[in-house]
């Protein structure tokens, strides 16, 4: 796919006075999972606020190879193929596991009005297409047989997968997930694991920020350090991890 | 029996309302309290394109229907990007600013005065000048209006309305322009009640502004939050249940001057109750939350 | 003629900085939106003109005894309708939709007991004071005079007392407030019977104005808002400057265009206010969970 690189250049972004994110410079390639750990507060999710959209930073800029994307609108971003799995996870509580997944898929003749009305077998087609998949995604993070349920009655980690699934559908090239193993059960981990590895084989792009080291060690193939808005360490997991001040600080080991 | 009829006709005119208003309120969670607007916005454009510009009433019907539609998209486009609470607050202030140009532009709207002598639509060389006839009509015209908000509902732009509604910054974040969907909804909403209005302004024979003022926009939003909201089912016995249970009353021999204040009264307290006891409503899905 | 205009809004500017303060005090603290407020007015314009017409009793009590049923109504309304949904942790779109119920069916009960028509007080002699080119009668220097009395000390206590303290870090942040001590429950009371008092004055001071009128709560109340959102959110002494404001441009407006208009005009300067400048003029607290969206 043509996918190009994310960079964050020189990214600083204040809220009341504090300095969240302080002169940040951060790159996410193609093909590589590229994992970003760090204390709490030290700006992970601020940072992933800003490269979709929801957030302006105060200086610097973000880019999505050539073309600048700080100041677009998150809907915009999205389409730019940047997808996004948010730490308090936020699925649509009132639809079902099915209808969640169904939401992601891009492109859908059928959101506009006018074609239902218009030309209601081309929708329809479509539609059956997007079933067929969505109950494979949702096969596939472990939800399968549950499709026309509710999605409020599902737990936390349940929720997570249900957007994981949903993201899928979506199909981006490049994915920011944001805490994607909290709240999975063991066996789930392992395969979301492994899931980022091949979304990172099949060149997507593919960002995490986790507190799990053994995922972290486990999936990526370069690692920021973050700590109070800036990076504080990068390289391959065994080199940041094998760092003894990081360890000291942030492991306490 | 012209008086079922009557009630059949005023039934199924605000089934209308509430199934329109429910693409706003229950499948978008936008609450609008401009309806009875769009609703007078259809009643003066139809009876003006059918008196003064001499178009045959199927033609005004899709004059109104565009014009509504296109005022909605005004009003919505600076409307739509407020938080809650001042959403409501513009749509409020949209009611109040249409209420006083149809008082005060007299030159249009004849102002006070209102606009007499509207004729019977004219519908397939039908002339609906009986109240059984108008009733069959009102009654076709609800079906459509319902089956059309069925179709919309239970489309892709139907979910997308409904994800919106729960998470509009998942939605963003799929990609979705949330933005453009309200906007879309908020439009297909006031359109059909204008059409609505249509039909209202072809029985009533007489329209004035008095009957689109804030309390019956307000009236309409409790048949659908009484009723129910983000179904089919809850609009449409709201609609029926708050049409006919103050016809109920005027069986029990209540004066005429305290029995509007009475059904207010009940009204209120209606929505009161639900909304402490029952959000979801007589038969709704949405429960506002 | 607008010297006259600027005057006789600034009479009306008043009773308009009174709803206001009182919605106000109420929205910052709870962040409800209280629409119910414009039946408080109206039930204590009623009470009021029952005590003086009917009973009898007089001035003093009469206006007390307003006030204190402006008062009970707005704690009722809190204790009965909005506590319950609090602990419900219901959502705005609920608590509007109950505001909304509660308006009508409390003017309604009015209009049952005192008839739709507006009621005014057989007419004594009005005063009325020439102050330069402008005719100014008793009752609007009453309103301008009562106002002064009433809001100056109120705005001095919000930011000099214990009381003003304790609302103005609840209304800044609720959950750091609670936890540090403050009792949530009784901030919320207080602000409901205080904005309610200064409704029941501002009810009062309109019938000896213009008399009384059961659909003119929601009309004084929405006016009272625009002043709120004009002269700033979150700021307690925004409302006054926004009513001062409103009631300029109202003058200007029914001087260069129409009085006709003028409602459509104010409601437009709403309009205008909410999407290029929803904080207002003075207002700028806003709480740390509505700035991250």
């Amino acid at each position: 796919m043509d996918n190009a690189p994310l960079r964050c250049v020189g990214l600083t972004k204040s809220f009341g006075g504090h300095r969240v994110i302080d002169d940040l410079t951060v790159s996410f390639e193609p093909g590589k999972v590229t994992a970003i750990v760090g204390p709490n507060g030290a700006g992970k999710s601020t940072l992933f606020h800003l490269m979709t959209g929801f957030l302006r930073p105060d200086k610097g800029d973000i880019w999505k190879g050539r073309r600048r994307i700080n100041g677009l609108r998150p809907f915009i971003v999205a389409r730019m193929g940047i997808g996004r799995l948010f730490q308090d996870v936020r699925i649509f509580e009132r639809l079902t596991l099915l209808e969640n997944v169904l939401v992601g898929f891009p492109n859908q003749s059928g959101e506009n009005p006018v074609w239902p009305f218009l030309l209601p077998h081309v929708v329809r087609r479509q539609e059956a297409a997007h079933l067929a998949a969505a109950e494979r995604w949702l096969d596939l993070v472990g939800l399968g047989g549950r499709s026309s349920g509710s999605a409020e009655e599902l737990s936390f980690g349940q929720r997570k997968l249900l957007a994981i699934a949903r993201l899928l559908a979506l199909g981006s090239e490049a994915l920011l997930l944001d805490e994607p193993t909290s709240g999975v059960g063991r066996g789930m981990i392992d395969s979301l694991v492994a899931l980022m590895k091949k979304l990172a084989r099949e060149g997507r792009t593919v960002a995490v920020i986790e507190h799990n080291m053994s995922v972290v060690a486990d999936c990526s193939d370069v690692m920021y350090f973050m700590d109070a808005g800036r990076v504080a360490a990068f390289g391959v997991p065994s080199e940041v991890l094998g760092n003894r001040s990081i360890r000291a600080t942030y492991l306490g080991l | 029996m012209t008086y079922v009829w009557h009630l059949g006709v005023m039934v199924s005119l605000y089934i209308a309302v509430a199934l329109s208003l429910n693409l706003v309120i229950g499948e978008s969670g936008l609450l609008s309290v401009c309806q009875a607007a769009f609703y007078g916005i259809g009643a003066y454009a139809s009876t003006l394109l059918v008196m003064k510009a001499h178009w045959s009433f199927g033609a005004s019907i899709i004059g109104t229907l565009v014009f509504a539609s296109l005022s909605a998209i005004c009003i919505g486009l600076p409307s739509l990007r407020l938080r809650g609470d001042y959403f409501v607050l513009a749509t409020l202030g949209f009611q109040i600013i249409l209420y006083s140009v149809l008082y005060n532009w007299a030159d249009l709207t004849n102002g006070p005065n209102g606009i007499p002598g509207i004729p019977p639509p004219r519908v397939f060389g039908i002339e609906l000048a009986s109240p059984y006839r108008y009733c069959t009509a009102s009654f076709a015209m609800a079906a459509v209006i319902g089956g059309f908000t069925l179709v919309i509902v239970r489309s892709p732009f139907g979910r997308l309305m409904q994800a919106v509604r729960d998470n509009e910054v998942a939605a963003a974040s799929l990609g979705k322009n949330w933005l453009l969907v309200r906007l879309t909804a908020f439009a297909i909403g006031a359109g059909l009640t204008a059409v609505a209005g249509a039909f209202y302004a072809g029985y009533a024979r007489y329209i004035d502004p008095t009957s689109f003022t804030v309390m019956e926009s307000i009236f309409m939003v409790s048949i659908v939050v009484v009723g129910g909201a983000g179904n089919f089912r809850g609009p449409a016995v709201g609609a029926v249940v708050l049409v006919l249970l103050p016809e109920g009353l005027r069986f029990l021999q209540i004066p005429e001057a305290i029995a509007a204040n009475l059904r207010q009264v009940v009204y209120g307290m209606a929505l009161v109750l639900f909304m402490l006891f029952r959000p979801k409503g007589i038969a709704g899905k949405y429960g506002f939350d | 003629m607008l010297v006259q205009l600027i005057a006789n809004g600034l009479a009306n500017a008043c009773l308009t900085a009174l709803m206001a303060t009182g919605f106000a005090l109420i929205y910052n603290t709870t962040r409800i939106f209280h629409l119910a407020h414009g039946s408080v007015y109206v039930v204590a314009a009623y009470a009021y003109y029952a005590a003086a017409q009917y009973l009898h009793w007089p001035q003093f009590v009469a206006v007390t005894f307003a006030v204190a049923v402006g008062t009970f109504v707005g704690c009722a309304i809190e204790l009965l309708a909005y506590s319950p949904l609090y602990r419900k942790q219901a959502s705005t779109t609920i608590y509007l939709l109950t505001s909304f119920g509660l308006y009508i069916a409390l003017i309604n009960t009015v209009a049952l007991l005192f008839g739709n028509e507006v009621r005014v007080f057989p007419t004594t002699q009005q005063s009325a004071v020439s102050l330069g080119p402008v005719l100014l009668t008793g009752i609007q220097l009453l309103e301008v005079a009562t106002s002064i009395v009433v809001l100056a000390p109120l705005m001095i206590l919000l930011r000099k007392s214990n009381w003003g303290r304790l609302i103005r870090a609840v209304r800044d942040n609720p959950t750091l407030a609670s936890t540090t001590g403050v009792n949530l429950a009784s901030v919320r009371r207080f602000v409901f019977a205080a904005g309610s008092a200064l409704a029941g004055v501002a009810a009062v001071l309109a019938v000896l104005d213009v008399g009384a009128d059961p659909q003119s709560g929601l009309p004084v109340l929405l006016i009272a808002i625009v002043a709120v959102i004009v002269g700033g959110i979150g700021s307690f002494g925004g409302p006054i400057l926004g009513s001062m404001i409103v009631a300029l441009l109202q003058s200007i407006a029914i001087w260069q265009i129409s009085p006709k208009w003028s409602q459509a005009i104010t409601f437009g300067i709403l309009i205008l206010f909410m999407i290029f400048r929803p904080t207002g003029l003075l207002g700028i607290r806003r709480r740390i969970e509505e700035v991250i969206e």
